[in-house]
């Protein structure tokens, strides 16, 4: 009772938008994720106060995780993106450089919230239904008979996060491995429902990147005292056990246990534990492995009776070790083991990885899972190696469900910034009467939606260069800050996206720039063209939804109530 | 004792007018949303005026009478919160204006600060009394005839037929209700959403109000939140959804219906008794939990929902005999399904449903009344409105009442009836007194219009032809929803009698209070009176 105290009133903060703490932190944050944006983005390093570990990263979610605001505004606006993030695992970045652009577009003009929120609404149905469209200027099949799309893909991924620090080869080599990983990961032969496998990764520090590989099946920590020579004949019956086989007595609860002082516990569980050895020495098992501790005597017992013995798994590798083998955990040590639960594996090898030495597993038959092993020279870079392919292979696995990607290097928003200028020009007025303004409104906030857009393409270039817009394809372009206005034509050389090349009868203007509307024209299918940068379609399309629907929550908020206490 | 601090009108106007300048960023189409940040950290965004209000925790013992006024009107209807405050701060202005003007007239009282506040108050009372007697005759006679008719009936004959365009009514009330909580641009969409769950939750042989009773109560286990995604990808799933996957190998057979037992307690027995050698305690447990899963396989069971987690030995056992098991079921959502698995036991597939990455185990059901569980999909943790939107619904869906146009509408309505009234009674000169009190009150209603169309004046200018003219042509035109007669003058009945109680208080009393008697001597400050308010 003595603790008791008032509740302190919470403070508010009236018309936020309007309030230059609020605009400047939210500039500040649109600065910070704009210049980390794309292949060529900055990097941040992130350290708290008091000392802690240092992160290098351009990544969203890491950078995003780590900062923290004492304004629930930006808080909402950061909550929402790492919301996508979590789902998607890419275009984190460009769902935040898109919000805050629109956002920050808007507030300069003098347009009605309420009205801008209409107009972006209405836009952003114009765009995802273009996108939808067969004849989409910006979208490419996926064909899923070559891989070279979805090396392009992961290429994309890959190359859009500088902190791992790879150079050409390495990151041709990781996008292979990163396809090739995927692909083991899909069931060939199984009708009915398709469930996938699971790539397990194994960071190795210190070696260099290119002698990262894939391979099918698992690894697991190398047991003690097994050399090479005693490989036991395959295939090999496999064991697997989910309770502790140290001859703990934690699993029988709350209790009052009386020992007797004639009796020794200890030896009679070992008794029972060692029962277990000799059952599963007559079932012919040859691998023993076991999720928690092995009791020291049964593990002594069991080798020498020429089983291989693994403990201490970690829950991690279960459900993958259960999937490779087809065994079932076992959990009941007093009763025999049921013939069904035993597993098979087709053989076994030692592996060698710099320090590291690994006992690895073969599947009997075809079986989803495999393992990666992911080298780099330092464990920071390792580090974000580890998350960019985990997104790679988010990315791919998307693809199964829309095979489909969109042309990246900023080519999908110049072209939709054409398309949506384009389109709203016609029936301005029932458009207009519509979302309930006048047409000036509506007109001004469509320029607000393109310039946002175009200015998140313009986000990719942080060498002081320029972008440009195609007046044909709508596709970016870059110019270097030291070409010659002479010399544009050739300094182009291809659009961001490689899939139009520079030629004499091309018209460009500057992205900030106005130019009258037109309509992007479809490239001409050439299959022997193939875009150099693809961008994930699901992962980008929820990324424009999320972008404006967040925008236009954060415009909607018109009061802010903090409580204090 | 501390200090009298009297009341005057201005404070009670301030204070007020301090309310109605946060509500107003919320109300009407330009309306936008308020965000919270609650002590726990977490962020809610709102338009909701009860929720705004509450979440200020405000000092002031006036503001806080208040807000407790309106806590209880929408405790008791579901809405109009808002509106209350609006109302509230036009009729206080107005009596204020009234009550100055004739104090300078009258000299019997030495203070006129005096004077104004018991001219205010005996207009208070009179409104009241008017209120309470003529209000509703005029509502009939006004109101009602501009109206349309809404009852269960038609909302359950929509689910069939939606073709039929005036049994769109509940819709049209569940927009209006979003509109003013979420805001304009997925108002729509939600009303469209819970009007399909309600329609999907009928129960034979059972009043309309038990289902939409246990759609509310059961709201958080019917509702899966699931973030990172555009708000338009909520969607109804049939069956429910139980928030866990599960803790062994997901079920194989195609056997169909499914059974499933429902476990509240750990199924491996814990308690040593005294005696038990503790291997012989384990191998008894081992096999007597043999026995358990051996005999739920003679009966068919193949699906086990457990209240709590259980032990390792159990999943083995569990997953060598085939049967699935979903560990942490929350009790919600058990006793949901033993509510809607009585009478049938049986339950057919039961599937891992991915909802994008997330696991969860989706239970369909197999006869012939349907039941669907909402699952709505959101950008952030703003989907908590549907369970206060069931209430509005039940309110005037059980009760068949009238409903009209929303924007505003209503105030106008009755705004021109009050004023027909006034002039017809001040024909007979006893009623005298009674004009200038409908004339008032018909002044403070026009406020609300006024402020919904603060931003479009041509559309207020409309909403008065419409009137003259042809009846709900205009209106209907702004497609704005349509709210409910009934709760409309119970939240005038409910203002004005916050206004005769605010007006009725004359001082605050300040007390100091220790919590505790051995606190007392420690604390040198002080804590003010909490709700202590002075009345006369």
């Amino acid at each position: 009772m003595s603790r008791l105290s008032k509740k302190s009133p919470s403070v508010c903060t009236d018309m936020p938008l309007d309030n230059t703490d609020i605009c400047s932190k939210l500039h500040l944050l649109k600065q910070i994720l704009t210049s980390c944006f794309g292949p060529t983005g900055r990097l941040k390093q992130v350290h708290n106060n008091i000392g802690g570990h240092v992160v290098t990263t351009s990544a969203s979610s890491v950078l995003l995780s780590s900062v923290s605001s004492s304004q629930p505004f930006i808080n909402l606006i950061k909550t929402s993106i790492l919301n996508h993030v979590s789902r998607f695992s890419d275009c984190g970045l460009f769902a935040a450089v898109l919000c805050l652009s629109l956002i920050e577009q808007i507030k300069k003009s003098a347009l009605r919230e309420s009205v801008a929120i209409r107009v972006n609404n209405y836009l952003l149905a114009l765009c995802t239904s273009y996108l939808q469209r067969e004849d989409c200027g910006c979208r490419v099949k996926l064909d899923f008979c070559s891989t070279q799309n979805l090396i392009t893909l992961a290429r994309s991924v890959i190359s859009s996060k500088p902190a791992c620090v790879l150079t050409e080869p390495e990151t041709l080599h990781i996008s292979k491995l990163a396809v090739q990983a995927f692909l083991l990961t899909v069931p060939c032969s199984s009708p009915g429902i398709v469930s996938f496998g699971r790539i397990v990764t194994v960071p190795v520090e210190g070696h260099s990147v290119l002698s990262s590989e894939v391979l099918p099946g698992l690894l697991v920590e190398m047991p003690d005292g097994l050399s090479e020579e005693d490989k036991p004949l395959n295939p090999l019956s496999v064991v697997l056990f989910s309770a502790s086989l140290a001859g703990d007595i934690s699993e029988l609860g709350d209790g009052v246990i009386e020992a007797h002082p004639d009796v020794d516990t200890d030896s009679q569980i070992l008794g029972q534990l060692l029962e277990l050895g000799r059952q599963v020495i007559n079932d012919e098992v040859k691998l023993f492995m076991c999720q928690k501790v092995i009791h020291p005597v049964l593990q002594q017992y069991l080798r020498s009776h020429g089983v291989i013995v693994v403990e201490r798994l970690g829950i991690a590798l279960m459900e993958p070790l259960t999937q490779l083998t087809g065994a079932q955990p076992v959990a009941t040590l007093h009763t025999t083991i049921p013939p069904k639960t035993y597993g098979k594996a087709r053989d076994l090898c030692i592996k060698h990885f710099g320090s590291k030495t690994m006992l690895h597993l073969f599947p009997l038959g075809e079986s989803a899972i495999c393992t990666m092993i992911l080298c780099h020279r330092n464990q920071t870079m390792l580090n974000e190696l580890k998350v960019v392919c985990q997104t790679a292979e988010h990315v791919l696995r998307l693809t199964l469900r829309e095979p489909f990607a969109l042309v990246g290097g900023g080519c999908t928003e110049t072209n939709l910034a054409a398309y949506v200028r384009h389109k709203s020009k016609s029936e301005v007025p029932e458009t207009a009467s519509v979302l309930m303004c006048s047409q000036t409104e509506y007109l001004l906030g469509v320029e607000l939606f393109c310039c946002a857009l175009e200015s998140a393409a313009r986000a990719l270039e942080h060498d002081g260069g320029s972008s440009l817009i195609d007046l044909t394809h709508a596709h970016r372009w870059m110019l270097p800050a030291d070409a010659i206005k002479e010399t544009m034509e050739e300094s182009l050389g291809f659009c961001g996206c490689g899939l139009v090349q520079s030629s004499p009868s091309k018209k460009w203007t500057y992205l900030n720039t106005k130019y009258s509307d037109f309509c992007p024209s479809p490239v001409f299918k050439d299959t022997r063209v193939q875009p150099r940068v693809l961008d994930s379609f699901t992962a980008k399309l929820s990324a424009l939804q999320v972008a404006v629907e967040t925008a236009n929550l954060a415009l909607d908020v018109k009061y802010i109530i903090q409580d204090m206490n | 004792m501390p200090p009298l601090g009297h009341l005057h009108m201005e404070h009670v106007l301030q204070a007020v007018g301090v309310l109605e300048a946060v509500i107003l960023r919320s109300f009407g189409p330009e309306g936008g949303q308020v965000l919270f940040t609650r002590d726990t950290g977490q962020a809610m965004l709102s338009r909701s005026g009860t929720r705004i209000l509450t979440a200020l925790h405000l000092e002031h013992p006036l503001a806080r009478m208040v807000v407790e006024c309106v806590w209880k009107h929408s405790s008791a209807t579901g809405d109009g919160s808002k509106t209350f405050i609006l109302l509230l701060a036009s009729l206080l202005r107005l009596i204020h204006a009234a009550a100055s003007k004739e104090s300078n007239v009258s000299h019997s009282y030495s203070s006129t600060k005096a004077a104004e506040a018991s001219t205010a108050r005996h207009l208070a009372d009179k409104l009241l009394a008017f209120g309470l007697k003529e209000l509703d005759e005029l509502i009939a006679t006004g109101v009602v005839p501009y109206g349309g008719c809404i009852s269960w009936e038609d909302f359950t004959v929509e689910a069939q037929t939606p073709s039929l365009t005036n049994n769109l009514c509940v819709q049209k009330l569940l927009r209006s209700f979003f509109h003013t909580r979420c805001g304009y641009t997925h108002c729509d969409f939600s009303s469209h959403l819970t009007c399909e769950l309600l329609s999907h939750w009928k129960f034979k042989n059972q009043l309309p109000s038990f289902s939409l009773q246990l759609v509310s109560d059961y709201f958080p286990a019917l509702h899966t939140p699931v973030s990172g995604f555009p708000v338009r990808s909520s969607r109804l799933i049939e069956g429910q959804v139980i928030h866990r996957d599960f803790a062994t190998p997901p079920l194989k057979t195609d056997h169909q219906p499914v059974k499933a037992v429902v476990l509240t307690g750990s199924m491996q027995p814990t308690l040593l008794s005294t005696g038990d050698v503790i291997l012989h305690f384990s191998s008894w447990m081992e096999s007597s939990l043999q026995g358990i899963i051996a005999k739920l396989q003679t009966l068919g069971v193949c699906v086990l929902l457990s209240a709590v987690k259980q032990s390792a030995a159990v999943l083995a056992l569990a997953t060598q005999a085939e049967m699935c098991l979903v560990e942490c079921v929350s009790e919600d959502e058990l006793s949901l399904f033993s509510q809607l698995t009585t009478g049938s036991l049986a339950l057919s597939v039961i599937s891992k449903t991915g909802i994008n990455a997330v696991l969860y185990v989706h239970v369909a059901f197999q006869d012939s009344e349907e039941r669907i569980t909402i699952k709505p999909y959101s950008l952030t943790e703003e989907t908590a409105y549907r369970s206060i939107a069931i209430q509005p619904i039940q309110k005037c869906v059980l009760k068949p009442g009238c409903v009209l146009s929303a924007g505003g509408l209503f105030e106008l309505l009755l705004h021109y009836a009050l004023l027909q009234h006034g002039h017809s009674s001040s024909v007979s000169p006893d009623l005298n007194i009674d004009a200038s009190v409908s004339q008032l009150l018909a002044n403070a209603l026009l406020s609300v219009p006024q402020k919904i169309y603060s931003h479009s004046p041509h559309h207020f200018l409309d909403l008065h032809c419409c009137r003259e003219g042809d009846k709900l042509s205009k209106v209907s035109e702004l497609d704005l929803g349509l709210e409910s007669v009934s709760c409309k003058y119970q939240l005038l009945l409910a203002v004005l009698q916050c206004v005769a109680s605010l007006l009725k208080v004359d001082a605050v009393l300040p007390t100091h209070t220790a919590l505790h008697t051995q606190s007392r001597r420690l604390t040198r400050t002080s804590w003010e009176g909490t709700e202590d308010e002075g009345e006369d």
